[in-house]
């Protein structure tokens, strides 16, 4: 006879630990926000003025004021500056800032405390790429008294205020006291939340600071929070993250993964947000410096021959956004004639590719380059798409292209291998994203003299009306005036079919309803906690 | 005797780190891909020019020769110095200690799963060969050989985080945390456990002594735990240390699935990231972690087993 089966040990050891579960798989305490983020997002270091991404910049926003936000409006608002100007010429930037104001460790914020904050981010030491870039060439800080400090820049430098919604101020005392390694560990300002643990890979947990005195536009109150603590999860499997809010693990998912949002849609005790990030899109960039994208017919061909708003419903239901030139369509500077440059026209399409050279003689369904410069005849038309992830957009067009008689090579790589593709100037069309409400990115990646190794102009197209163009997005402060000019280099890069507009993503965010107060800012990977409340907890 | 052999054994381990590091950094030199350009490729509006990125590099060393850099890295790590890592600035051991732990415990705990699990099907199985546990033992072998790991651990957060809510899918808080990790680890290793327990028990059940011992009217008990067991987990021990390295690998996976902080998801970011000295310190640590367990399994079984450290055939 068999020995008996283990069922009872078995079954009570189930018994055992189903009893040490909780109702609230959230099991945390009463009055804490918990909100899931992908594991990938999170940051290195959480000091804005080192971590060049803007989750760390997030993450800052609980911790430490900046000197102004832009708002959900898109507008900028106050935070702890309360008004500011330039001069005509856009060189001295001058913050009038709030007084009464303290960070968290006691010491005051004023004039002096920007000019340091400036300066640690300007210092060789601190290695800030992103911040430092954003700020600027600053060649002073003048603190022309407690309440006011001038910035004195040695070129006109028109960004300053998309720059400093960015930059978190920092009690200087404790930034020093911790020095550039530790600090990120030991942030101090004057924002709403107190920074209570950072376990990497893991969690980061802030705690309500009930010395906040609501200094930030967004705040409803002069006030402290309203929760008490908001932990951040970051969470490594994407079938987690599509379920955590679902299943009661979290109270909000950020980055909410594409395959889950009808989990979400209209669904009960949830509501599904959708933020949108003004940039370029999932922007394919052409490399014209050689065939088939050298002859500007093929380039044009392959815009008309893309329907994207199919792409996006067959894939996405819709979901993302239809870009239709190098900004896409929630960009300020957008400009609207781009989505008539090319509609979708398979005929025209067809026509250019004939009048390029590419013809179909053997019958495969594939175009042959006949009389093409520098393309041996007989060679077959075909097209690398080199993209870092999102295969299905790739075969999308695939389905697309083949019926024009091009065969499309899809090219899944990882960030090194797509870098070192572009530096070898390798590749036909590569993906490139940049996200900026500001029309200054159109410089960084059209501008010729970006087209170095380790610069973003990646197309090989030179072009001095282009460049003069993008080159004086940074020096004219007049915001409409700058979008003119951003509408007007898109203009020619569309002319001159630089790239292939793709689709947008935005940002899905799944909230239960027992979050109240929960706002995403007018840039979809920001959001403000500052009014939050969990009713059901009280 | 025994001194004479861990000798030879730490000189081994000497050799085998050595090329370790010298195949980690030549494997990590050889990827493309430069790690500042990396650090900034993901920024939001490509505002770092190509100037500042040459003098971050500098800033780091990165422009050094290479012999200049594997030297700076070895002399380093002789002296407990495995560098300071390029993205997160901090110093690699740091980096390490901090997750150790973590890693440490979810290893410990799928070899704890996979030894109940294991020896206890095991040892059922053996003693009642044919019968419906021994085929749920090579049931379990086939599972744990062929099922992947990732696969293994969504399913379990599947059943026991959403459906039926006992543990937390996410997260390293509590020992709550860490029971869908080691069980998905150690079931891997559980079933390979199992029939190796099952073969060397069935083997040890028809040796001599086990006759002799049933001829003195010893009782069951006795025979099967002092006499047989005892003897057929040996080769079970041996196998522990190699499953060890097992867990280890398995933890970068199981760690990214179960969103747990640890070695396995720092070296995984670091590679992504061109990492260079983080990833050698972990690939280097990890290394000798797992050379340091086998040989402490080997001197395990020396102890028990004398024919062992005599050189003996086993």
């Amino acid at each position: 006879m068999s020995p008996p089966v283990p069922a009872r040990t078995i079954a009570l050891s189930l018994s055992v630990l189903v009893g040490c579960g909780s109702p609230d798989n959230r099991g945390e305490a009463d009055d804490e926000l918990i909100i899931a983020w992908p594991a990938s997002r999170e940051p290195a270091s959480l000091d804005g003025h080192i971590e060049p991404y803007q989750t760390a910049w997030l993450i800052d926003y609980m911790i430490a004021d900046p000197l102004l936000i832009i708002g959900p409006d898109g507008e900028f608002h106050p935070a702890l500056a309360t008004a500011w100007s330039s001069n005509e010429v856009a060189d001295e930037w001058t913050f009038v800032l709030r007084s009464g104001v303290v960070f968290q460790d006691g010491t005051p914020f004023d004039a002096a405390a920007v000019r340091y904050n400036v300066e640690r981010i300007l210092d060789p030491a601190t290695r800030s790429g992103e911040m430092a870039a954003h700020v600027g060439p600053v060649e002073r800080v003048e603190v022309v008294d407690d309440t006011t400090v001038t910035l004195h820049y040695a070129a006109p430098w028109v960004t300053v205020l998309d720059a400093f919604r960015r930059v978190p101020i920092w009690s200087p005392a404790a930034a020093e006291q911790w020095g550039i390694e530790e600090f990120d560990r030991h942030l101090v300002g004057a924002g709403p939340f107190l920074l209570e643990e950072w376990v990497p890979n893991d969690h980061v947990t802030v705690r309500r600071w009930d010395g906040y005195g609501g200094w930030n536009s967004i705040a409803r109150e002069a006030g402290p929070a309203r929760v008490e603590r908001v932990t951040i999860r970051f969470i490594g499997e994407e079938a987690v993250l599509g379920n955590v809010v679902r299943t009661g693990n979290a109270h909000i998912a950020m980055n909410l993964p594409t395959a889950y949002i009808d989990d979400y849609r209209d669904a009960e005790g949830f509501s599904l947000l959708t933020g949108y990030q003004a940039g370029t899109g999932l922007q394919m960039v052409m490399n014209v410096r050689r065939p088939p994208f050298s002859d500007l017919r093929v380039r044009r061909a392959l815009l008309y021959g893309t329907d994207q708003q199919a792409i996006n419903d067959l894939l996405y239901d819709g979901h993302f956004l239809v870009s239709d030139g190098p900004l896409n369509t929630v960009h300020r500077c957008y400009r609207e004639g781009s989505a008539d440059t090319y509609p979708h026209e398979p005929e025209t399409a067809r026509r250019l590719l004939e009048e390029a050279g590419y013809t179909d003689r053997d019958g495969d369904g594939i175009r042959e380059a006949y009389g093409v410069p520098g393309v041996d005849d007989g060679t077959p038309l075909r097209v690398r798409w080199t993209i870092l992830d999102r295969e299905e957009m790739g075969e999308a067009i695939q389905a697309q292209w083949r019926p024009l008689g091009i065969d499309v090579a899809i090219e899944i790589v990882p960030g090194p291998v797509q870098l070192e593709m572009v530096n070898a100037r390798d590749f036909d069309l590569i993906y490139e994203r940049q996200r900026s409400p500001d029309p200054m990115l159109m410089d960084m990646l059209w501008n010729s003299a970006h087209d170095v190794v380790g610069g973003w102009a990646w197309t090989g197209f030179v072009d001095e009306e282009l460049d003069g163009m993008v080159s004086r997005l940074r020096e004219i402060p007049d915001q409409e005036m700058r979008c003119e000019l951003a509408r007007e280099a898109q203009r020619i890069i569309m002319e001159n079919a630089l790239m292939l507009p793709t689709l947008s993503e935005p940002i899905f965010y799944a909230v239960s309803d027992e979050v109240l107060g929960f706002e995403l800012a007018s840039e979809g990977q920001f959001y403000f906690v500052h009014n939050v409340e969990l009713p059901r907890t009280h | 005797m025994l001194a004479h052999y861990l000798a030879r054994r730490l000189t081994q381990l000497g050799v085998v780190l050595l090329l370790v590091s010298v195949a980690v950094f030549s494997i990590m030199h050889a990827l493309p891909g430069d790690p500042v350009q990396l650090m900034l490729s993901g920024a939001e509006s490509g505002s770092v020019t190509p100037e500042r990125q040459e003098e971050l590099r500098e800033e780091m060393g990165l422009n050094d020769p290479l012999p200049v850099q594997y030297g700076r890295f070895l002399s380093g790590a002789a002296t407990g110095d495995l560098g300071t890592s390029v993205r997160l600035r901090q110093p690699v051991l740091d980096l390490i200690l901090d997750r150790l732990g973590s890693t440490l415990a979810l290893s410990l705990g799928g070899i704890l799963f996979a030894v109940v699990i294991g020896v206890t099907t095991g040892v059922l199985a053996a003693l009642r060969q044919g019968s419906w546990i021994d085929g749920f033992s090579r049931l379990l072998a086939y599972a744990g050989v062929s099922m992947p790991l990732f696969w293994l651990g969504l399913l379990l957060i599947l059943m026991f985080s959403f459906w039926l809510p006992w543990f937390p899918p996410a997260g390293s808080e509590g020992w709550r945390s860490l029971v869908l990790p080691s069980l998905s680890l150690g079931l891997v290793s559980a079933g390979v456990i199992a029939r190796l327990t099952r073969a060397s028990l069935r083997e040890v059940l028809v040796e001599d002594y086990i006759r002799a011992a049933w001829a003195k009217g010893l009782p069951k008990r006795i025979v099967y735990l002092r006499h047989a067991l005892r003897n057929a987990l040996l080769p079970v021990l041996t196998m522990l240390g190699l499953q060890f390295g097992a867990m280890l690998a398995g933890a970068v996976v199981t760690e990214t699935v179960f969103s747990r902080p640890g070695l396995g998801r720092l070296v995984v970011s670091a590679i992504l990231w061109k990492d260079y000295p983080l990833v050698q310190g972990i690939v280097l640590f990890m290394a000798a972690m797992y050379v340091v367990v086998n040989l402490l399994v080997d001197l395990l079984a020396a102890w028990l087993d004398p024919r062992i450290r005599d050189g003996a055939p086993a």
